[in-house]
């Protein structure tokens, strides 16, 4: 009722506060280690099966550790032919989306978030709106238009890998420039006019004050581009038919799945190889990477 | 005061003139690429698609709505209909619930720890879909399943995870929780940071427990994070194709098969390029009208904001 | 540009000299010359495209042709894939490999082959009546039956789990190097209904596919038929409801379903391999490469292995089939050139190469090639195949048939067989709802 008895009162609360914070921390690491466990078991798996031989595989005693290890699926796959070129179609196209991306997405973000024109707050919308109209739409006209043009000009746009570099900027610059139009219009206006006002042009504040700054946002769509043209599916299943044209998602999945025959410890080492450059990449640049994504999400 | 002389003035005018047009082409020609792009390779698919969508089979022929009502009377399509809508949202609601839940774990715990853990947490939405998807084929494969090992070893038996429908489905949902999870918690957990502690002290001080905080103060303040990422989760799993294909290819008995695979199956499988275009265009209004409802939420919010 | 590896992948372009080879009319000894692109089925059995290789490369250096030679597999329906998006775009390779029901399908783009076929003929007597169905339109053969790849799915079964279990014997009744014997006779779906029970007790069901590809598809289709369960006729008429054998093999299948894993509905063409390998399954349908792998993983139960013929049903013994058939197409820039190779893969020398190297699992079109000694010879146990390419006792039988091609191929496309099946049995429906909403699919299947 008194003084002290008010002064008592936050004494205790704050040592029942630090206790519950104790007790939600405990309960947040049980919890954790749970949820660790169960995301990363696919992954954990994989690296198992990809270091057993067939015929342990066969046997089947203990399928969550390997008895016998043996590198020759890693040695098997790094020296067939079919998987080098798996992986070098994979890494040309993926290379050459990202600039294809980022030749379009970042002029197109820095025009729609700073530059007023005719149209732009609906392209601007616009951008995210074609998010409705996903891949799994668009490849069946797409095949049809491309078939249509191979046929009328004799160019041939199906079966070749390069042609994925066509369609891939698809999936990625509306994301990418959603990304880098939050990003930008986070930067303050008075960075540009300062420039504009020493008598600087456009592009010339696009390329030494803007991309600098921004750059955190860029390397996240970056980073996003590549993951998303390493990873795609459908397109080259209905694209690419020869064994020399696909990419490595397609590859794995229709080649050195053969039906019949038991592959699966080289089809796990080749998923595995195959699922290894995004994650080096999100190892290394995973700040970026998650500070590109969510800065869209706390600005908007 | 100013009085300018005449050719000054117009001089100036015309300049601010020549100046807001100069920028405004340079802005336009900035986004040109992007609006060749959508243009050339989005937007007119999509209407070439309404117009295969008119054709036969062989697509020599007119058929206005034929396949779309050869579609409304086969019952497969209605199958696949509610599949579809049954797989995203189920799907959305875990994954959007798993990773709130998450990301208030991984926020309670020290923040020099959180980097480690949020990293481990966010390689499920890294690795290729295709590529994990394989795993969990494989985890599941009718003779060499390792869950069923284990279920064996404790005498529980074995689950015929991709044989039986409802076990199919629910282990195609299961992977795509699997996989898209992180991506809510890192929306999330980024989300959590930017809400101000003392909203939360001052419920503290007015009593509430910890799930009272969560519904009075959290769940408010991330509205729009939420609306935004349960929007784009909606459309990118409902035209979700690499897990159903590669996992049970829409079996059992077509019981798993969503909009995507369905296309494949008829349009490309099948030869029927015309129905795989009608069944794609299907998605369209159902994404249209959720969206519309997401977005108007938004802007609603928006401008009592 | 990029990244093409050497090697066979070489492609040089002599138009000039393409043009001149186009200009001769098909002879076997032609110049043939230019630049051809050939795609064939990609082999199950390791090892077993290299002898398909090496004969187009031998063929490729005598007439100086530069040829590139893809090997696309069945997996995901790749090939069939590919065969849809090259009739679409007219351009690709320029003779492909076809499964089944799809060159009567994509007829009208395909290059009537008719001169190949008399030349082979002459020489090794007619091609077998299943392949002449599916390769052949309007009296033309515009599609070659290709000489790998061509399976049939008789019953792969473990001599021990039977002989003890079920007291059957399929080597005694199937002896190597004989014919069967007349105890064979009594071997009938009947008689695999009685048996299935009681292996099932010993540990080791039967685990026949009821899934939705082909090695599914292709067995239930001989079922059927064996039945006289057809359910689409010659003519296109719909007999799902009006013919009473279809109820028959329902509800035999109602009764089999009880004596096999419950996974056996979400069987690729994989499952079954390695059902038996591991030692689960007592009995498969499916051509050799199960038997092969298992010599390289469970040796074991390889040896327990033997191959033998279809139980035989009331309209008689059908043995499942599936051919992979070559095609010309029609947009190729060297058709002299294909042909002559075409024409030279089915030389006899040559087959027999492609079986030795697939351990006997091709079968070829042609009657007087069945005789080779591989069949004989593989082992362990010895003998072991002797009875998978189809003799006397049995009709090779594609799944679908005697439908017209369009509605055949969907049949195949949409695995209707093993969806009646599955929808009667797991999917608790009854026979007669069953029945109409096959009915109801197949109307939809004569779309044009």
């Amino acid at each position: 009722m008194s003084a002290a008895a008010v002064a008592a009162r936050p004494a205790k609360r704050s040592r029942s506060i630090s206790k519950d914070r104790k007790k939600a921390m405990y309960w947040s690491y049980f919890f954790l280690i749970l949820f660790v466990v169960f995301f990363l078991t696919p992954p954990f798996y994989m690296l198992v099966m990809s270091l057993k031989t067939s015929g342990e595989i066969a046997e089947a005693k203990f399928p969550w550790w390997v008895f016998h290890p043996t590198l020759e699926n890693y040695r098997s796959l790094l020296t067939s032919e079919n998987f080098q070129n798996f992986f070098i179609n994979s890494a040309l196209v993926s290379a050459a989306t990202v600039v294809v991306t980022m030749l379009i997405s970042v002029p197109a973000a820095f025009s729609l978030s700073r530059m007023k024109f005719w149209g732009s707050a609906t392209l601007a919308t616009g951008v995210f709106l074609t998010y409705l109209i996903p891949e799994t739409l668009l490849f069946i006209p797409l095949f049809k238009i491309f078939s249509w043009v191979t046929e009328v000009t004799g160019i041939e746009l199906i079966n070749h890998w390069w042609v994925l570099i066509l369609i891939y900027p698809t999936l990625t610059v509306p994301f990418c420039t959603w990304i880098m139009i939050g990003y930008f219009a986070s930067i303050p206006k008075e960075l540009d006019e300062a420039a504009l006002i020493d008598g600087a042009g456009w592009l010339q504040v696009l390329l030494r004050i803007f991309i600098p700054v921004a750059l955190p946002g860029i390397i996240a769509a970056t980073i996003f581009a590549f993951t998303v043209s390493w990873a795609d599916f459908l397109y080259p299943i209905v694209f690419t038919t020869s064994a020399d044209q696909l990419v490595l998602p397609a590859g794995i999945v229709t080649t050195l799945i053969k039906g019949d025959v038991f592959e699966w410890g080289r089809i796990m080492t080749a998923a595995l190889l195959g699922a290894l450059p995004p994650l080096l990449i999100y190892a290394f640049l995973m700040d970026y990477y998650i500070a590109g994504l969510t800065a869209g999400a706390t600005k908007g | 005061m100013a009085i300018a002389l005449p050719g000054q003035r117009a001089a100036r005018r015309g300049g601010l003139r020549r100046l807001a047009r100069r920028k405004s082409t340079v802005a336009f020609l900035l986004a040109l690429p992007l609006i060749l792009l959508i243009a050339s390779l989005v937007v007119y698919p999509a209407l070439f698609s309404l117009h295969l969508a008119t054709l036969n089979k062989s697509m020599e022929h007119f058929v206005g709505l034929g396949n779309f009502e050869f579609l409304f009377k086969r019952e497969l399509f209605w199958m696949v209909v509610k599949q579809s809508c049954i797989f995203a949202i189920t799907a959305v609601i875990f994954k959007a619930f798993t990773g709130f839940v998450l990301a208030h774990f991984v926020h309670n715990i020290p923040t020099k720890k959180q980097r480690k853990w949020r990293g481990m947490l966010l390689i499920p939405w890294v690795i290729p879909p295709a590529m994990s998807t394989l795993a969990w084929f494989w985890l599941f494969d009718p003779s060499y399943s390792a869950f069923n090992w284990i279920l064996r070893a404790v005498h529980i038996g074995d689950v015929n995870w991709l044989g039986e429908p409802n076990w199919a489905r629910a282990s195609v949902i299961l992977v795509n929780v699997w996989y898209g999870a992180p991506f809510f918690l890192i929306m999330y957990l980024a989300a959590l940071k930017s809400v101000p502690e003392q909203l939360y002290e001052a419920a503290a001080i007015d009593g509430a427990n910890w799930w009272q905080k969560i519904w009075y103060v959290t769940l408010p303040m991330m509205r729009n994070i939420i609306s935004i990422t349960v929007l784009f989760s909606l459309i990118v799993t409902f035209a979700n194709f690499d897990i159903v294909r590669i996992l049970t290819a829409g079996g059992p008995i077509d019981q798993t098969h969503i909009f995507a695979t369905w296309a494949f199956k008829l349009g490309i499988e099948g030869n029927d390029i015309p129905l795989g275009a009608s069944v794609s265009l299907f998605m369209f209004p159902i994404l249209g009208v959720a969206a519309w409802f997401i977005l108007r939420d938004i802007s609603q919010r928006g401008n009592e904001a | 540009m990029p990244k093409q590896s050497s090697g066979r992948r070489k492609f040089l372009q002599t138009a000039g000299a393409a043009s001149v080879g186009l200009a001769f009319p098909y002879i076997r000894t032609s110049y043939a010359a230019g630049s051809l692109s050939v795609a064939f089925w990609d082999h199950w059995v390791p090892g077993a495209n290299s002898a398909l290789t090496e004969v187009c490369q031998q063929w490729a250096k005598r007439e100086r042709v530069d040829i590139k030679i893809d090997y696309i597999n069945t997996q995901g329906n790749k090939l069939q894939l590919a065969g849809t998006t090259e009739a679409q775009a007219k351009a690709g390779h320029d003779v492909l490999a076809f499964v089944a029901w799809d060159p009567l399908e994509k007829a009208s783009s395909l290059e009537p082959l008719d001169d190949v076929v008399a030349s082979l003929e002459k020489q090794y007597g007619k091609i077998v009546p299943a392949m002449e169905y599916l390769g052949k339109k309007n009296g033309h053969w515009i599609a070659l039956p290709s000489p790998t790849g061509t399976q049939v799915k008789p019953p792969c079964a473990r001599l021990s789990v039977w002989k003890q279990a079920a007291g059957i014997d399929f080597q005694a009744m199937y002896p190597a190097g004989q014919k069967p014997t007349a105890e064979a006779d009594n071997w009938t779906w009947d008689a695999l209904l009685k048996a299935a029970p009681k292996v099932q007790q010993a540990g080791h069901p039967i685990g026949l596919g009821l899934g939705q590809t082909t090695d599914s598809i292709d067995w239930v289709g001989a079922l059927f038929h064996s039945f006289g369960a057809d359910l689409v006729d010659a003519k296109g008429n719909i007999l799902v409801k009006s013919n009473p054998a279809v109820t028959q093999v329902l509800e035999y299948m109602q009764q089999l379903v009880k004596h096999m894993p419950p996974d056996v509905f979400a069987w690729d063409d994989a499952s079954n391999n390695k059902y038996l390998i591991s030692g689960q399954g007592s009995m498969i349908m499916n051509p050799p490469s199960a038997w092969s792998v298992a010599k390289r993983d469970n040796p074991k139960v390889a040896e327990d292995c033997w191959t033998f013929s279809m139980p035989k049903g009331p309209k008689g013994r059908f043995i499942p089939y599936l051919p992979i058939i070559l095609g010309l197409w029609k947009f190729s820039k060297n058709k002299s050139a294909a042909k002559s190779l075409l024409h030279e893969l089915w030389q006899r020398d040559n087959v027999e190469k492609y079986d030795i190297a697939s351990n006997g699992y091709d079968i070829p079109s042609f009657q007087s090639m069945r005789d080779f000694k591989i069949w004989s010879e593989v082992s362990p146990p010895k003998g072991t195949v002797y009875h998978y390419p189809p003799r006397d006792d049995q009709t090779t039988w594609v799944s679908g048939a005697p439908a017209p091609a369009n509605v055949a191929n969907q049949m195949y496309v949409q695995s209707i067989m093993t969806k009646m099946i599955a929808k009667c049995t797991q999917g608790g429906e009854t026979i007669p709802k069953t029945l109409d909403w096959a009915a109801s699919e197949i109307e939809g299947y004569a779309r044009t």
